[in-house]
């Protein structure tokens, strides 16, 4: 087990990622929403750089476990949690927040959630980690850091307010 | 660990308990969405064996699987009793051959859905058997009460009427107990068993039960149709020894006690018709979170996969 | 035939030691150290139980009429296969035994496809409607000894009045089926914590109680002879007490299920503990066996009652009541009161071989010089697997399937005829 990046770097990789986004969120308003969990917490302290510079914009949470496609596969589903989209999603431009960004499945999930609000203008996709090996066309407008992993790696984000601790560590499966 | 079934109270973790009763929240806030279902079961079979009629119950756990994208079938089942011949066996083989992943029984005999899980790849949901168990209907109480108290431990519940016919109050109640509520019975001595459970409080006087200080007074529907030798002199009589009168509704507003029904009310029976105005009636929350109990309920079950039931057999 | 070192049981004291000689299938020599003529057969019952064979004086065969269940055939054979060379069968058949036609039928039948004796009772009333009396005359003339309407009790106490004084000098006596219909509810399960729990309505034991007490009243004051089949609750048991002190001329039985299990072994509705009358409290286990070793109970029957696996899995108030116990009897009597020390052989033989016969005016079978062979050799130390190929029986509706208790029926020999033998474990 390795660690591939520590608080520093997750720390430069948030603020990487928040300055792309806040480059967006200058032309018209945005809705920053984090994607259940952890990408949560990422979306957080996304909106928290935005509202420091002062710039207004929407903030909601989605969880989409009702929304997966391997749940058949499972022998338990994951828990759920609620999910909080106050804002009107009918017109908004909304940018996607994840910690990892891996086969895209989730992100599939995420859109197919979001579309049952509402109906954007405009959705993008911003993540934390890219580490490859997509499934289905889907790719991220913003990466903070984009890693090589092998496919049956495990990469583990802990960040401080889920896990007490900011760190992304890899476990290589032999 | 994911169960198979869903048949009763008494054999759920307290874990399972609060896991249930906190994934029922994120499905009522989907109600507020215009689009109301997600496709968590699509392609999915749940279907309903209802051998007593319910319209509530029924369209209850309809509007829960078809919000959840699955497919909704009601098989025609004779309303009458089960004839000879047709037994347990032959009901679940014909599911078994109609593939059906969730399977939701009420019936009149207790323990027919236990005896329809064992024989099934099927999830079973126990919408109601006999007198023995109602159990989504004791998680939507609970849920209900949740809402109010979001601390449950150390509250009183009141559980008033027809317990010894009552499949509702042996699963609130044991759910109840199983969160901490001190949980009460009230009814005519020839309605409340005196071999019930531990820890409930057993009256036979509503004044004195209300003296007891609950937080809610959940009444019972009372059994008209079930009376093979008389339990109780009318139903007037009733009214005025076992119901909420005038009288005793006028005591439970002064206190703010909230009141459950888990329906459908007999007006004049259970309670006077000033009840179904009290702004601390819970009964219409009640129908509301049954549909998201219900949810949460065919969320958290994992039929059997093929292996799995070759394995069984 | 020299069964050799077996331990020898009786009804009285413990087995003792010796060899038994039986030649012509007459027992002619009961002793230690037996020298055999040349050429008999000796079978090594060293460290095994030599007993009477057992005789159960409550089985149902269902024939005539639901032959799936069980019939003539194959009850015998699951009575020989648990050490049961005499059955007494009861009359809720289809049609019911209550004329000599079909007392006729059922005993030729027997004749013809038994190795064992088998009797039958008859119904008190036509039909056992409760209503008009059955042919009893005609029942009497074929050796019926034993008037039942087993299954319900007669709810109209004067027709079971008349029915006592009538057939009370043909030497005839009665066997009770004890409980008040309109108390009984759907005769699922007693009436307690369990029913409770299950959401059943449940049988108090006050059911069973008040028609004992009725039926030995009616006895009593009509001078008939009154056996009150298959108790299983305490108080019940202290009434039979209380009238056999009083010099009443009644008898009681008392079934392997009744002591062993109680109500908390439905579980998850069995219905392998589902019969009539139903599983009551420990306690009530716990009295009762006193009161067997107390002689309050004069034997021990079964109650043998086989139903079909599809109807066994019905939901638990539908299910038919009934479990078998030819099969299960004896070994189960030796796992949970022999093997364990609670009684002793002498009280088994009296209870299940010995007073079974003579209540059926039949002379007992012991292990003496001059009888007639009828014995089993029993193997403590052995064990029986009650699996579906293992029973005889038609049906497998117990409790004890596909368990294994300590104990083994190894051998059943009448007269010269050995009815079973089974390879040393």
């Amino acid at each position: 087990m390795s660690v591939l990046l520590d608080e520093a770097a997750m720390g430069e990789a948030v603020a990487s990622l928040a300055g792309d986004i806040r480059a967006v969120a200058e032309h018209g308003r945005v809705a920053i929403v984090g994607i259940r969990s952890r990408g949560d917490e990422v979306a957080e302290r996304v909106s928290a750089h935005l509202t420091e510079a002062k710039i207004e914009h929407d903030y909601g949470m989605l969880d989409i476990s009702l929304y997966r496609d391997d749940l058949s596969h499972l022998a338990e589903n994951p828990k759920l949690q609620s999910s909080e989209i106050s804002f009107q999603v009918d017109g908004s431009h909304i940018v996607l927040v994840d910690d990892v960004l891996f086969t895209g499945r989730t992100i599939r999930a995420a859109l197919d959630a979001l579309t049952d609000y509402g109906r954007p203008a405009r959705i993008q996709l911003a993540v934390l980690i890219d580490r490859g090996h997509r499934e289905i066309p889907i790719q991220p407008d913003y990466a903070g850091v984009k890693l090589e992993t092998a496919r049956m790696d495990h990469v583990i984000v802990r960040l401080k307010k889920t896990d007490g601790e900011d760190a992304v560590e890899l476990v290589t499966t032999p | 660990m994911a169960r198979k079934d869903f048949l009763d109270i008494a054999s759920l973790s307290r874990e399972e308990v609060d896991l249930l009763l906190d994934q029922a929240t994120p499905f009522k806030e989907l109600f507020t969405r215009s689009v109301k279902k997600v496709p968590t079961l699509k392609g999915k079979s749940v279907l309903m064996l209802f051998y007593e009629p319910s319209t509530r119950t029924l369209s209850s756990f309809e509007v829960a699987a078809k919000r959840l994208s699955a497919d909704v079938i009601e098989l025609d089942v004779p309303h009458s009793s089960v004839t000879k011949g047709e037994t347990v066996k032959d009901t679940v083989d014909t599911l078994q051959a109609m593939r059906a992943d969730y399977i939701v029984v009420r019936h009149k005999m207790s323990g027919l859905p236990q005896a329809i899980a064992r024989q099934t790849r099927a999830s079973v949901i126990n919408a109601g058997d006999g007198s023995h168990a109602h159990p989504t209907q004791a998680l939507l109480d609970a849920f209900t009460l949740k809402e109010v108290f979001p601390e449950l431990s150390g509250r009183k519940v009141l559980i008033a009427g027809d317990i010894l016919h009552s499949r509702v109050a042996r699963s609130t109640s044991s759910l109840l107990l199983k969160l901490g509520v001190e949980v009460g019975f009230l009814g005519p001595g020839s309605l409340v068993p005196r071999s019930g459970p531990e820890g409930i409080t057993r009256f036979t006087d509503f004044d004195e039960a209300l003296r007891w200080g609950p937080d809610a007074v959940y009444l019972l529907r009372v059994q008209m149709e079930r009376q093979e030798a008389q339990y109780f002199p009318s139903v007037h009589e009733y009214h005025q020894v076992y119901g909420v009168t005038q009288d005793r509704f006028a005591r439970i507003q002064g206190e703010g006690t909230y009141i459950m029904h888990p329906g459908p009310v007999n007006r004049g029976v259970e309670l006077c018709h000033e009840v179904m105005d009290y702004e601390r009636s819970l009964i219409n929350q009640q129908v509301e979170n049954g549909i998201a109990a219900r949810m949460a309920v065919l969320y958290w079950l994992k039929p059997q996969t093929d292996s799995e039931e070759a394995e069984r057999e | 035939m020299l069964i050799k070192g077996g331990e020898i049981a009786s009804e009285q004291g413990a087995p003792v030691r010796g060899d038994v000689l039986i030649e012509k299938g007459v027992i002619t020599e009961v002793g230690e150290s037996l020298k055999a003529p040349k050429g008999t057969e000796e079978v090594d019952a060293t460290g095994k139980v030599v007993a009477p064979a057992m005789f159960d004086a409550h089985v149902h065969f269902r024939e005539p009429g639901q032959e799936y269940k069980e019939d003539i055939v194959h009850g015998t054979e699951a009575a020989i296969n648990g050490g049961v060379t005499g059955v007494v069968m009861m009359p809720n058949t289809s049609p019911a035994i209550d004329s000599a036609a079909v007392v006729r039928t059922v005993l030729e039948k027997a004749r013809e496809v038994s190795r064992i004796p088998v009797y039958t009772s008859g119904c008190i009333t036509k039909g056992r409607g409760g209503e008009e009396l059955a042919g009893i005359d005609g029942m009497r003339n074929l050796g019926v000894v034993m008037l039942t309407d087993d299954g319900d009790p007669v709810a109209n106490p004067a027709v079971l009045r008349n029915a006592m004084e009538y057939a009370t000098p043909f030497g005839m006596f009665f066997a009770s089926h004890c409980e008040v219909a309109e108390l009984s509810g759907p005769r699922a399960l007693n009436e307690g914590k369990v029913s409770y729990q299950l959401g059943i309505k449940g049988t108090p034991a006050c059911s069973e109680e008040i028609c004992m007490d009725r039926d030995i009243r009616l006895a009593h004051a009509t001078g008939a002879r009154v056996h009150i089949q298959h108790v299983s609750s305490a108080i019940g048991m202290e009434t039979i007490r209380w009238w056999k002190e009083r010099g009443a001329r009644v008898t009681a039985e008392v079934s392997p299920h009744h002591l062993i299990f109680n109500e908390e072994d439905i579980g998850e509705y069995n219905t392998h503990y589902k019969m009539n009358p139903p599983l009551r409290t420990s306690e009530d286990n716990a009295a009762l066996l006193e009161g067997l070793k107390e002689g309050v109970f004069d034997l021990i029957a079964t109650d043998h009652a086989p139903h079909s696996e599809f109807e066994k899995a019905q939901d638990f108030v539908s299910a038919p009541n009934g479990i078998t116990g030819l099969e299960t009897a004896l070994v189960s009597l030796h796992d949970r009161f022999i093997a364990t020390g609670l009684v002793g052989w002498d009280l088994v033989v009296k209870r299940y071989s010995a007073e079974p016969r003579r209540m059926m005016g039949l002379e007992p079978v012991p292990i003496e010089e001059g009888r007639t062979a009828d014995l089993i050799i029993f193997d403590p130390s052995g064990e029986t697997t009650f699996s579906r190929d293992f029973m005889k029986s038609r049906s497998v509706n117990t409790p004890f399937l596909n368990q294994t208790l300590r104990g083994r029926v190894e051998m059943v020999l009448r007269g010269d005829e050995v009815l079973l033998q089974r390879e040393a474990s």
